[in-house]
């Protein structure tokens, strides 16, 4: 068994790796990563999952219900971490199975995949208490930089955590963004992570988030016959039933955090598409109570104080 | 999603409220005004709700909070509820929505309780509440006190608290069960008391873990865990406890307390991480984590107060005589001892610093960056972060004093030292805290100075080292590190990245520093020879430099750009990775988006003059396209209206001459005019304008007149 085989197997214990073996695994993530396209192309079958934030157990969920990767093919819209208690482990498994089987999960960027916000929501403060320093924080974030900032399914299905962008008419013009760097606070790169589709939006209208705009279902129509796509997936928003179609079906909120923040009370769900691109809703529920937990840390073996 | 907000309850506007009461006329008489707040009723388990006046502290209300659904919310600021008692309509008339939703939310979870317990115990409820006193501890009576214990509802806790520890013997007697059941191997037992000790802890009572945590029974409590029923092999905390862990001594402490609590601690945190993290919820966690953090402020607050004991630390630190391996144990103390200080408060932990730094601490530092064993090297680097997160003026003013200086080249060093496995980003950290030109303190410019004098070029000359000087699209351009021959030294490409980003950081913070630095030495090309390095991610690395640069939007930067041909290394990196989509791709593509949207004509026009037979086979995208179309506006532009235009194409036959009137004229103004606040003799605009007239200059007739 490889080394990174065996880190697969410890994550999906919800152990968390050495320091040595993050940055390791970072440097090997950064190479893959470099090559992606800031709109990476997807083949179908692929299975598209929502926003995840830390929620470990409930991503293993998530696998039992949508198969184990390599055999399915994953699309993940970012949101990996932050609020949950597992930012750690959730993260560096994802990572882990995209450098041992690059073409078989696609990770995009989230708006929690950032600095600024890990600082806020609760990463940041799970890798210094994990690892007593910041370094794992430091290596990760640098990786958020290199992720992509969408996807594209056999030319059809367009992909991306929070929505369009008033600057981004045409995918082309997504091509020309220099994604390494942090979220900015505004701009096209900013939007598609920050946006939302909203109903009584006519065109585009402020978020109330503070980032991003809202965009009604003219500015869809307009950016879907430009583009010749079926209809747009993305995450961002919780959605009580797991998934929520919006302006006659010409875009998808996909959301695989069940009980988002271990209180909302939500189901979950997963987007599976076949050769065809058919589609198939999987709903899931939280992991049940006894299965998560944190497994005992190993204590220190010496101490001064 | 955000977590439910506590309500700060010492702003007691929150809880400033009118009581009414209904008359029998139909009117609301006013009761007074005074606070609210929901606590239990005297001498009962049950909760009310109660207002004590403002003037008087008379109280004004006392309601039992009913289980029965009679309270009313009306408009966000008015609780109403018919009072049995009362017999009428009482009102809570709030100041702020705020209290009123955090008092409506409060009697809505009481309620929930009452229904819940009710629900499901009602005849143990019954039992309970009638509970005068535990059973006396024995063998035969574990099950029924496990029963009491695990089983008693929110309101019944406190009393079992309350009975636990007015039984001054309870401890003592269960724990001397718990030996009994071990010595006899009475696993049914040892699973009861298992459960009560757990059970017990859960109760969340801090006098209760005083007690339990205390010398006395902390070990037998430990003990009396490692019999999980729900695990199939007996536990070995104690012994590892007692022979695994080691509690190290870097110089002796003699204070019993500091002693006692520094066991304690670590006993308390492996309880909680290692014995019962599942077990334990988040309030119970918290409550241990609060003993953890108070035991540190108290055995930091004794030690750091004791003279003796610090003197001795760093004498000891300094002593040629102390062996290696203490030295270290005695650098992983003073890491373990600053980072504990955080438990401290902020003006005690900045006095601390301050005194640790008057001892020497820094000086102390600076060895240990030089020695052999490199985690040691990173303990201390962790140590300088820990300063700066508390006060950065601390190092900033040392490092520009005479003995403070190689500190600073050490941190340089170590950024660009192979620490293998290890994560040694802390170097890059530390160097951007110090040159960060925001900071305030007049060390700052200092700092600033001695970089640039010193560590730049020794920064450039790893990237150069490690570049292969073939060009690209040669393969050859990764280090061999097996054949001997005059390879490349193997840099580690992290390190290399390292470097770049601080390049980048300092270019936007030191703007006119940086001029003078970078065009001098030919930095720039030396940068960009990462181009040829195989690891992509450099070569993006490069791109982007370049890209910084060029948003300075400085036009004698842009015009050595374009004079040193230094876009190049980057075509030549976009052309040999052909039609990828990928990051270079874009990182490229944007540069040139930005070259045309700013349009910023001299790299414009240099650009497509130069390169465009290379770029016109990607015309299909469109930023390569418009880069052509903006270039054909502004040539049409400039012929209608420029004469100098004619003259342009001469830049490049004087190159020479010209980088040497660059040389003068930096020569001229590089002092110490390098900030990020324009509070400079020479502005921008006038910079701009000199170095025009020298350009126009150059192209007419170079020498005559700049020498005249």
């Amino acid at each position: 068994m490889s080394d990174l085989d065996r880190q697969i197997e410890q994550l999906k214990r919800c152990e968390p790796l050495k320091e040595s073996e993050v940055k390791a695994l970072c440097l090997k993530a950064m190479e893959i990563l470099v090559e992606e396209s800031n709109v990476q192309r997807v083949d179908a079958p692929v299975t598209i999952c929502g926003d995840i934030h830390g929620q470990f157990y409930d991503m293993k969920e998530l696998f039992k219900v949508g198969g184990d990767c390599p055999k399915t093919n994953y699309l993940f819209l970012g949101d990996f971490v932050d609020r949950g208690f597992y930012s750690v482990e959730t993260f560096l498994l994802l990572l882990a199975l995209k450098v041992r089987y690059p073409d078989r999960i696609t990770l995009i960027r989230g708006n929690h995949e950032s600095r600024q916000i890990t600082q806020v929501y609760g990463f940041y403060d799970e890798c210094l208490r994990k690892y007593g320093s910041v370094n794992v924080w430091r290596y990760c974030t640098d990786i958020f930089d290199y992720l992509s900032l969408s996807a594209l399914i056999e030319n059809k299905i367009f992909c991306v955590h929070g929505g369009l962008s008033p600057s981004i008419n045409t995918l082309d013009q997504i091509r020309t963004i220099d994604r390494k760097q942090e979220v900015p606070h505004d701009g096209a790169m900013c939007d598609l992570m920050w946006s939302d589709p909203e109903d009584i939006v006519d065109g585009w209208g402020l978020s109330p988030r503070g980032a991003g705009f809202l965009f009604g279902g003219t500015v869809v129509t307009t950016f879907n016959h430009a583009n010749n796509i079926d209809y747009i997936c993305r995450a961002h928003q919780l959605v009580m039933e797991g998934y929520k179609w919006m302006f006659n079906s010409q875009i998808v909120t996909v959301w695989s955090a069940p009980n988002y923040c271990y209180r909302c009370g939500n189901v979950a769900a997963i987007l599976e598409l076949d050769e065809n691109l058919n589609k198939q809703f999987r709903v899931f529920d939280a992991a049940p109570q006894e299965s998560r937990g944190a497994p005992a840390k190993k204590p220190p073996p010496d101490y001064f104080l | 999603m955000g977590a439910p907000e506590k309500l700060p309850m010492e702003n007691t506007s929150l809880q400033r409220v009118k009581v009414y009461r209904l008359n029998d006329d139909g009117k609301w008489d006013d009761q007074g005004t005074g606070h609210v707040t929901v606590d239990y009723l005297e001498r009962s388990e049950e909760l009310g709700l109660f207002v004590v006046d403002e003037e008087d502290n008379e109280t004004l209300l006392m309601h039992r909070i009913s289980s029965d659904d009679i309270y009313r919310k009306q408009e966000d600021t008015i609780i109403s509820w018919r009072d049995p008692e009362y017999s009428t309509e009482l009102a809570l008339s709030f100041q702020e929505p705020t209290g009123c939703s955090y008092i409506w939310d409060q009697i809505g979870s009481v309620q929930r309780n009452l229904n819940f317990n009710t629900l499901s115990n009602d005849s143990y409820h019954s039992v309970s509440s009638e509970l005068r006193e535990l059973p006396v501890v024995e063998l035969s009576t574990l099950p029924l006190i496990l029963k009491t214990v695990v089983e008693s509802g929110i309101a019944d806790q406190m009393r079992i608290t309350e009975l636990i520890l007015h039984d001054q013997d309870f401890f003592r007697k269960l724990m001397e069960v718990f030996r009994v059941c071990e010595d006899l191997e009475n696993v049914d037992g040892l699973h009861v008391i298992f459960k009560i000790v757990r059970g017990i802890i859960l109760l969340n009572s801090p006098q209760i873990f005083e007690k339990i945590f205390g010398d006395e029974f902390i070990m037998d409590i430990i003990g009396s865990l490692e019999y999980d029923p729900d695990i199939p092999h007996v536990q070995h905390h104690r012994s590892f406890l007692k022979e695994h862990v080691v509690f190290k001594e870097a110089i002796p402490i003699k204070d019993p307390v500091v002693l006692s609590k520094i066991h304690q601690t670590y006993r308390v945190g492996y309880l909680k991480d290692v014995i019962l993290p599942r077990a334990l919820d988040d309030a119970t966690i918290a409550n241990l984590n609060s003993i953890i953090h108070s035991n540190n402020a108290i055995v930091v607050s004794l030690l750091k107060d004791d003279s003796t004991f610090i003197q001795e630390l760093f004498a000891r630190l300094r002593s040629s005589t102390t062996s290696m391996e203490s030295k270290k144990n005695l650098i992983l103390f003073l890491h373990e001892f600053c980072s504990l200080s955080k438990s401290l408060q902020m003006v005690q932990q900045h006095r601390l610093y301050r005194d640790l730094v008057n001892e020497g601490m820094f000086g102390i530092i600076g060895d240990v960056l030089q020695n052999q064993d490199k985690k040691l090297v990173l303990i201390g680097t962790d140590i300088l972060i820990l300063f700066l997160n508390q006060d950065p003026n601390l190092l900033r003013s040392y490092v520009t004093r005479q003995e403070g200086i190689p500190l600073l080249g050490l941190l340089v060093k170590g950024m660009i030292t192979d620490f293998g496995d290890d994560m040694h980003c802390q170097f890059l950290e530390i160097l951007r805290n110090l040159l960060d030109s925001y900071a305030s303190g007049s060390q700052r410019e200092t700092i600033i100075e001695i970089f640039y004098e010193k560590h730049l070029d020794q920064l450039i000359e790893v990237i150069t080292s490690s570049c292969s000087p073939t060009s690209v699209g040669q393969s050859v351009c990764e280090y061999k590190d097996s054949n001997g021959s005059a390879d490349m030294i193997p840099t580690k490409p992290e390190i290399l990245l390292n470097i770049c980003e601080l390049l980048c950081f300092c270019v936007l913070h030191h703007p006119y520093r940086i001029k003078c630095n970078f065009l001098l030495n030919d930095v720039i090309h030396k940068v960009l020879s990462l181009t040829r390095r195989r690891e992509k991610y450099l070569v993006v690395a490069a791109v982007r430099f370049l890209r910084t640069l060029i948003s300075r939007s400085d036009e004698h930067l842009m015009n050595h750009i374009a004079r040193n041909n230094l876009l190049k290394p980057i075509i030549e990196a976009f052309v040999s990775n052909g039609n990828r989509y990928n990051l270079l791709n874009s990182a490229v593509l944007e540069l040139f988006e930005y070259i045309r949207t700013e349009n910023l004509k001299i790299l414009l026009k240099y650009l497509v003059d130069t390169f465009w037979n290379q770029l016109v086979k990607f015309e299909s995208l469109p930023a390569i396209h418009f880069l052509k179309v903006k270039y054909d506006q502004s040539m049409e532009n400039s012929e209608m209206k420029s004469p100098i235009n004619v003259l342009e194409s001469r830049i490049r036959i004087d190159e020479r001459a010209l980088e040497k009137e660059e040389e003068d004229y930096f020569n001229e103004d590089s002092d110490e005019e390098d900030s990020a606040s324009v509070s400079v003799s020479l502005s921008p605009q006038r910079a701009i304008s000199v170095c025009f007239i020298q350009w126009v200059c150059s192209i007419i007739k170079p020498k005559i007149w700049w020498t005249g």
